[in-house]
């Protein structure tokens, strides 16, 4: 893949260096502050830690909608976000998957990002292809307040929220909401370097077909 | 476009009266469902009132794909789409049109094959009312996220499969609340069955509003 196919006026490759040396250094300070800095919690022990990874994997479905960039990068984090959720669980819960509201909500947004790009897979055209795969991106992203609210609406399994309270600060240890809220920021920018990555090829691949049209 | 939405769903209608391919298949589909459920699980946890009423509303859901796909497969046989979609405010009407009409036809379907299941499994049913309701709207609910995923799937490949892909996953808050209102009626909790009913009443009112602000983009 070369540069020259990329329409002039992409800022994308230019950033990228700086976007994935700032990912790198962010994700090595997250990690040894979830693994050295965080006290250990006084009721799960050292498991707990993991949620300084699973709670930041869980914010880009958000922008999963834009583009198939986007959903791409959605479904690899929602599939790593179940499965650190199921070896959270294990030792946590005692089980791998329990029926939980919020964790059933999950896996089916995870199934919807799989289907939308299903939809664009098996469509040959490429300005219907780009209207499909817009069209049932909104019908989708409906379901993403219906997850974060899901834990508030069913009285289950799943801890109620610790940061985003409706009532009160956050029910964290200061050190531990630190290394929450880097660990959130590392993630945010290793997802901002595989977008820009994955931009930049759609934007090449696009290049060569209307070259080829 | 009030006009024009009931002119297509009555066209649709006179379509399925003419060959009601899609009310036959839908209510034999649920039928056979109702009768697979007793012979696997046995009687006694056929007759559960969630069980029963979570088969009635997956059933139902399969028929709505059902009869949208045969709907939609009539028009382009016909090669009437294009005509339909070429008329001003064509596109909304379609929308609107069709799921009127799907909504008519499940309704339809809905009461041959609750009945059936209600006297195949000899359910006794604490507030028939309640039941109605709970039915009806769960009916309402269902067509305008088949309509816009069959839409989308239109002259796809694979699309008898995609289509329950791209439907099923978004219609599980509507079968949640639906089955639960169903069930809710079947056992007496009245409160419990108008709370999912006023839940799938909004279910049907948004996504029908999205459907008809974004659909139109949709159709080619």
């Amino acid at each position: 893949m070369t540069e020259t196919t990329i329409p002039r006026g992409n800022t994308l490759p230019r950033i990228r260096p700086w976007l994935g040396i700032a990912a790198a250094a962010s994700f090595v300070v997250a990690s040894a502050m979830a693994l050295f800095w965080a006290p250990t919690d006084a009721v799960q022990g050292d498991v707990y830690r993991i949620l300084y990874v699973h709670v930041p994997w869980t914010k880009n479905p958000l922008f999963d909608a834009m583009a198939v960039a986007s959903a791409e990068i959605g479904v690899l984090f929602t599939g790593l976000f179940l499965v650190a959720g199921s070896i959270w669980a294990k030792p946590t819960w005692g089980v791998w998957w329990t029926w939980e509201p919020r964790l059933v909500t999950t896996a089916i947004m995870f199934v919807m990002y799989v289907g939308y790009l299903l939809l664009r897979g098996l469509s040959t055209d490429f300005s219907r292809r780009a209207t499909r795969a817009a069209v049932f991106g909104i019908v989708a992203v409906i379901d993403v307040p219906i997850v974060h609210l899901s834990v508030l609406w069913a009285n289950s399994l799943h801890q109620l929220p610790t940061v985003l309270r409706v009532a009160g600060s956050p029910a964290l240890d200061t050190p531990m909401l630190v290394t929450l809220m880097v660990s959130l920021g590392a993630y945010t920018l290793i997802y901002a370097y595989f977008m820009s990555a994955r931009v930049s090829l759609e934007l090449a691949r696009q290049g060569r077909l209307w070259t080829r049209t | 476009m009030i006009e024009r939405i009931a002119l297509v769903a009555t066209r649709e209608l006179r379509a399925e009266r003419r060959q009601p391919d899609g009310v036959v298949a839908a209510v034999t589909f649920i039928a056979v469902l109702v009768l697979l459920e007793s012979l696997v699980v046995g009687p006694q946890i056929a007759r559960d009132a969630d069980v029963a009423s979570a088969l009635f509303w997956l059933a139902l859901a399969f028929a709505t794909i059902l009869a949208t796909m045969r709907s939609f497969d009539r028009e382009l046989e016909d090669d009437a789409l294009e005509g339909l979609v070429a008329l001003p405010g064509g596109r909304d009407a379609l929308f609107g049109g069709k799921v009127l009409s799907l909504a008519i036809v499940l309704v339809l379907v809905a009461a041959i094959g609750g009945l059936l299941s209600l006297l195949l499994l000899d359910l006794p049913v604490a507030l028939p009312l309640h039941l109605v309701v709970v039915v009806l709207l769960g009916v309402l609910a269902l067509p305008p996220i088949v309509v816009v995923d069959v839409v989308l799937a239109l002259r796809l490949r694979a699309r008898a499969a995609l289509v329950p892909i791209l439907a099923l996953p978004v219609l599980v808050p509507q079968l949640v609340a639906a089955t639960r209102g169903t069930s809710a009626a079947i056992t007496g909790d009245a409160v419990g069955a108008l709370s999912w009913a006023g839940l799938l009443f909004a279910f049907a009112v948004v996504y029908t509003v999205i459907g008809l602000t974004i659909v139109p983009a949709a159709i080619e």
